[in-house]
């Protein structure tokens, strides 16, 4: 009955044979229209050249002064905004770095300080115009700083450092001409002013404010900054952003290269691809496990240095029983050192001896004096006298190698009688916990921005500091931190610092595991990368060879 | 006028919906560990600097009184400012449905052709090598992880084969296509740009295959469940031994009869598309709605959340309503 019920199969008709045919006939045709060809063959004249870099994001705002910690977008900024000084660059290993101990004018003709190093005064260089036309003046560097005091946000938190607190402090001397009173001479001035001194085009900005907006957000937020070395030509939201050089900047070191197409791509196995077909020139968002396999694929090369990123694990000296300096030192021996950077970083890292980060004026490697070695490990956890040792061990939810370094930890702390427990967190949950100070251990990773240990100090070491997540206080740090405000011999300074890793070798706040190298793939083609010690780059190095 | 007065009576209803979806969302997100003003301040911020951050963002006030105000808002259109960007949320929301919803409802509408071929197809061959074949491939489209799947897909579709273009973005930026809806498809056939419908028919060829793959094994089997049972019924087995040509058979008792069922699930796959995007956007760097949600909830930033969840709730009431009204156009026991 079954049998009988059920219908023959239709016979494939002509009809439907050529509707077939039809639609694959177009599938294959549009997917061939849209490929394109990747053209990898370096182009006649650099300077009109593009470039194709990928980045993991597309810019969150085009607001420096409102912006979160977003390093696609601060990276952009750096190359869209006129700063009026910045670093110079050296040579170091082969590899081209930013130098921070040299800060030069670019957009400014002059910045220097009088006798006493607490006014400085900036000179602007003439002929300098935004895109709109206006030429840079001195009334833009005031409108700017006074609008990052009354933002309360990235600019007014690093000035203090320097005695900067008031927007009075910035004066107008003539059109090209400002100065900055400091509260107090600093050894920083220059390196601060390097991150901070970027500009609006103020007269831009008050045509778009508003009685309720006076600050131009909503206008700033969505529209990028012009009259840096390069300009936003076309920017597709979420997708793309186009630069192009800015031809009116008459200053040294203008850009290289014509034009610069970031695009984002967030997954770092479609970056790799896109490198290895010649779609992409740069890739800014693969892990050290892709860099290292593009090591020997065809036409790339992959380009290294040495870079200031410190990995940590920093203590909490509030939190029992990480108060007890025995345990924190029971867990600085615990720490496979060398474990760590053989297997998570392939041996591309440098081991360290100082929480003060190598190549920092002042580094001493009698600052971590700790190695791994569970016999001593366990005699600290003896001589502290606190029991068996259980505690959570935090890192950043998604970063695969932190994850890899606590899993290590992990399995070499329960040797010496430490039990911890992985706990992953998302960005907002870990904000919040390390500003209520309730974490007892954390895996930390990051570069600083000023490479002087008074700015490390300042963010990590002194009470309140905002990376301080250790709450870490000694009445003989603080006090050197005072001190060095207004100590700005180089010799001096260093003495200063030595001091302060002793102390720091003694109450071992942190676990400092190593600082890994720095690894870009990039196409054969690409040549000028300039390794910046503040994690963003300046793009205008950026040239094809020919 | 009875099919006007249910599609009238089912929008009265978003109200209360809308409105308790509304206030779950703001109170849950608020209960949920994570402080959005930390995640945008600078390593030097002090807690004066924290608090300015709270008051330009509204989170110095009362519950209550941030509640009012963001109903004050939405009552306006205006969905509030996100913490991440500054922007406003409504203008950020309507950049992102439109890439999103292109890519559901293709591959949704692929998904449902394919369902429908091969589910009647399958259940007219029932229990041969094709009806088997065909099952066991939707099974495994249904078992595969969709970022796997797109991953795959790229690997050889563009790196191997080249036929398809980089997974970096939605449409090829030198087609210069304006945005009229952000579903750059539609924006290339309503601007007339030839060479951007091209383009953006390429880029989305790949995304629309992988989610299509991973959603058509519940419509195929739901298709080829209703088929068979037709193919069993009496009356189909009467018009059979009547001896009706099969193409009416085919046309007049199997395809609409089998089909009956499909519009509720479809609207509940439409419901796992919107969520599946999240992965398939990354994989294919889309920049739709499902990575700016997503974002938006690590970050907690409360207003792109809040602005989420609303268009989902809604998206989910709407899609249902489409597809009861489709039901009862097919079904004539349905009473609507």
């Amino acid at each position: 009955m079954a049998r009988a019920t059920r219908p023959e199969p239709p016979e494939l008709s002509r009809r439907s044979v050529l509707q077939l045919g039809g639609g694959m006939a177009l599938l294959v045709a549009t997917g061939g229209c849209a490929a394109g060809g990747s053209d990898d063959d370096g182009p006649d004249d650099p300077a009109a050249a593009t470039l194709r870099i990928a980045v993991p994001s597309y810019p969150s705002s085009w607001d420096q002064d409102f912006v979160g910690f977003d390093l696609t977008a601060l990276m952009l900024y750096k190359n869209v905004f006129p700063y009026m000084i910045d670093y110079g660059v050296t040579t170091v290993d082969g590899a081209e770095v930013l130098d921070t101990g040299t800060v030069v004018p670019t957009f400014a003709e002059s910045f220097e300080p009088d006798a006493e190093q607490r006014v400085w005064t900036l000179r602007l260089r003439r002929g300098v115009t935004f895109a709109s036309g206006n030429e840079l003046t001195a009334a833009d560097v005031k409108w700017s700083k006074d609008r990052a005091f009354a933002a309360q946000s990235n600019v007014a938190g690093i000035y203090r450092t320097i005695g900067l607190t008031e927007a009075d402090q910035v004066r107008v001397v003539d059109d090209y001409t400002v100065e900055f009173h400091q509260e107090f001479p600093s050894a920083l001035t220059r390196q601060i002013q390097a991150i901070s001194l970027y500009v609006f085009d103020s007269q831009e900005a008050q045509a778009h404010a508003t009685e309720d907006d006076p600050w131009a957000t909503e206008w700033f937020t969505n529209n990028p900054p012009t009259g840096g070395y390069f300009n936003v030509a076309d920017a597709v939201q979420g997708q793309q952003v186009e630069l192009t050089a800015n031809s009116g900047y008459s200053g040294p070191e203008p850009a290289q290269i014509g034009t610069i197409r970031l695009t984002v791509v967030p997954a770092a196995a479609n970056q790799r691809l896109q490198l290895q077909n010649g779609d992409v020139d740069i890739a800014l968002g693969l892990s050290r496990r892709d860099a290292q396999d593009l090591r020997e694929a065809e036409g790339i090369q992959v380009i290294s240095a040495a870079s200031n990123e410190q990995v940590a694990i920093q203590m909490s000296v509030t939190t029992a029983p990480f108060d007890n300096v025995e345990v924190r030192r029971a867990l600085a021996y615990a720490v496979p050192y060398e474990q760590i950077i053989a297997n998570v970083y392939g041996g591309d890292a440098r081991p360290t001896q100082s929480l003060v980060p190598l190549d920092m004026p002042g580094y001493d490697p009698r600052g971590y004096p700790y190695t791994h070695n569970p016999e001593l490990a366990r005699q600290a956890l003896d001589a502290a006298g606190v029991g068996p040792v259980r505690a959570e061990l935090v890192f950043e939810t998604d970063n695969e190698v932190q994850q890899q370094i606590a899993v290590l930890v992990q399995s070499e702390a329960a040797k010496v009688g430490i039990e911890l427990e992985l706990t992953p967190l998302d960005p907002a949950t870990l904000g919040e916990r390390r500003g209520q100070r309730s974490i007892a251990l954390q895996i930390t990773t990051g570069q600083l921005w000023v490479n002087d240990v008074e700015y490390m100090l300042a963010t990590s070491f002194v009470e309140g500091a905002a990376l301080n997540y250790s709450n870490y206080t000694n009445s003989e740090v603080e006090q050197t931190y005072e001190d060095s405000h207004t100590i700005v011999d180089e010799a001096e300074r260093n003495q200063l610092w030595l001091r302060v890793q002793e102390i720091l070798a003694e109450d071992v706040p942190w676990a400092i595991i190593c600082q890994p190298n720095f690894n870009l793939p990039v196409r054969e083609h690409v040549a000028g990368w300039v390794q910046p010690m503040d994690g963003l780059a300046r793009l205008r190095y950026l040239r094809t060879s020919a | 006028m009875r099919l006007l007065r249910f599609v009238a009576r089912r929008l009265l209803l978003l109200v209360p919906v809308l409105l308790g979806v509304v206030v779950v969302t703001f109170l849950l997100v608020r209960v949920l560990p994570g402080d959005p003003i930390r995640t945008i301040l600078g390593p030097n911020a002090t807690e004066a600097d924290a608090a300015a951050a709270r008051a330009r963002y509204g989170l110095d006030q009362p519950l209550w009184r941030q509640f009012v105000d963001y109903l004050r808002g939405l009552g306006t259109g205006d969905l509030g400012r996100s913490i991440q960007s500054g922007g406003s949320v409504t203008s950020e929301l309507a950049l992102r449905v439109g890439p999103t919803l292109e890519l559901v409802v293709l591959a949704l509408a692929v998904a449902l052709v394919v369902a429908t071929v091969l589910g009647i197809w399958s259940a007219r061959r029932a229990h041969r090598i094709g009806d088997h074949s065909i099952r066991v491939l939707a099974l495994a489209g249904n078992s595969l992880p969709d970022f796997w799947l797109g991953l795959v897909l790229i690997l050889v579709g563009y790196s191997v084969l080249g036929w398809f273009p980089a997974p970096s973005g939605r449409v090829d930026p030198d087609t210069h296509l304006t945005p009229v809806t952000g579903a750059d498809l539609l924006d290339a056939v309503l601007t007339g740009n030839g060479p951007a419908f091209g383009s953006a028919l390429g880029y989305l060829a790949l995304p629309v295959a992988t989610l299509s793959i991973v959603i058509v094994a519940p419509l195929l089997r739901s298709v080829r469940a209703s088929a068979l049972e037709v193919l069993r019924s009496e009356a189909y087995t009467a018009a059979a031994a009547h001896g009706l040509p099969d193409r009416l058979l085919r046309r007049g008792y199997l395809v609409r009869a089998a089909l009956s069922r499909l519009p509720a699930l479809a609207a509940l796959v439409f419901g796992f598309g919107i969520g599946s995007t999240v992965l398939v956007e990354y994989v294919f760097s889309w920049q739709g709605f499902g990575q700016w949600a997503l974002r938006g909830l690590l970050f907690r930033d409360y207003p792109v959340v809040q602005a989420s969840v609303l268009v989902i709730a809604a998206g989910y009431v709407l899609v249902f309503l489409v597809a009861d009204v489709v039901h009862a156009m097919l079904d004539p026991r349905v009473r609507i």
